[in-house]
């Protein structure tokens, strides 16, 4: 009982700073709902833990524990390579303005 | 032809005059591109005669030598051998490594420490690891399996090859995806033996085997970017 009151907290916490970013113009509408809904969703699931029971057969999987499991690990690995994507390509731009700067003075004679 | 050799150096004060003042003799204007180095690299490699160009900060080997690249194409550059600044590179061997472009055979010739000529101090477990690394570059990156060495750094380039080859990968990745580049492209390639001086200094500070891991993830991550 205690995880779950501790969980809601977090959830709600997070749907509260979603809207918030949204009103800050940090987050577009459609991200904002997509972010509700996975607090939402996240909620379900520690109240009702057999909702997630019940996806978690229509997949195949045994457990509903498992299945979040499966789900987290899926969307963190794809997140985690999204970051290192957008490192990259910010990387690029920091190396193209260093490279801008050294060159500015290089003359041709 | 004016021939610009471009030596990317980090934390180098210690070797960087030397070798400078011997690559200078072969060729007509040596570029240090200083990568954000704390020491005196850049007082040391200009007292020692060549233009020095600093990157504030580091940004690694690959995007200093892209620096140093652009550089000697804006002052003219007909040819541009890019050595490293640690001394590892034994400058009698620029002549033939410029020579092929000189001849008109190759746009770009790389030096190959696996043609005939013996490295000197180069340990077993480096020659295993770049033979494991050809066949790599070979099956999954398309790199021509003639290349027989697949981290070779000296390299000599035509103006239209310094021009047609963008890499942009900054740091170790930079060589095999200069290989795979040019394995793709029309460029009329070609090697040379060249001999490739290990010592204390150079391997401690030089690649290590976690490095080919790095070589792969830089090359996966940009493959998808």
């Amino acid at each position: 009982m205690i995880i779950q009151f501790a969980l809601s907290a977090v959830f709600l916490g997070a749907l509260v700073w979603t809207w918030r970013r949204f009103r800050q113009q940090a987050l577009r509408r459609l991200e904002a709902f997509v972010w509700s809904a996975l607090w939402l969703a996240a909620g379900v699931a520690v109240w009702w833990p057999n909702v997630t029971t019940r996806l978690a057969n229509l997949v195949g999987i045994g457990r509903g524990s498992d299945f979040v499991l499966y789900i987290a690990v899926t969307v963190l690995t794809v997140l985690v390579l999204h970051l290192h994507v957008a490192h990259d390509k910010l990387s690029r731009e920091f190396t193209e303005l260093v490279r801008h700067d050294a060159l500015k003075d290089v003359d041709r004679s | 032809m004016k021939i610009v050799a471009v030596m990317p150096a980090y934390h180098e004060a210690a070797r960087i005059g030397t070798a400078v003042s011997h690559v200078r003799v072969c060729v007509d204007e040596v570029i240090v591109v200083d990568d954000g180095s704390r020491d005196d690299t850049a007082e040391v490699a200009r007292e020692a005669g060549a233009r020095v160009l600093r990157h504030a900060v580091n940004r690694g080997q690959g995007a200093a030598l892209r620096t140093g690249t652009d550089a000697a194409l804006k002052r003219g550059a007909t040819i541009i051998v890019h050595v490293d600044a640690d001394g590892q590179h034994d400058p009698s061997f620029l002549p033939a490594l410029i020579a092929p472009i000189q001849r008109g055979e190759a746009a770009i010739v790389f030096g190959s420490r696996f043609l005939g000529v013996r490295s000197e101090g180069m340990p077993f477990a480096r020659r295993v690891l770049l033979f494991a690394a050809r066949q790599f570059s070979g099956l999954v990156l398309g790199i021509s399996r003639r290349m027989t060495d697949p981290q070779s750094g000296m390299r000599a380039l035509s103006r239209d090859a310094a021009m047609q080859l963008r890499w942009t990968q900054d740091r170790m990745a930079h060589c095999s995806e200069i290989l795979r580049m040019v394995s793709q492209s029309s460029l009329a390639w070609t090697e040379v033996p060249v001999q490739i001086r290990y010592t204390a200094d150079s391997l401690a500070k030089g690649q290590k085997a976690t490095d080919a891991l790095k070589i792969v993830w830089q090359l996966l991550v940009r493959s998808i970017s």
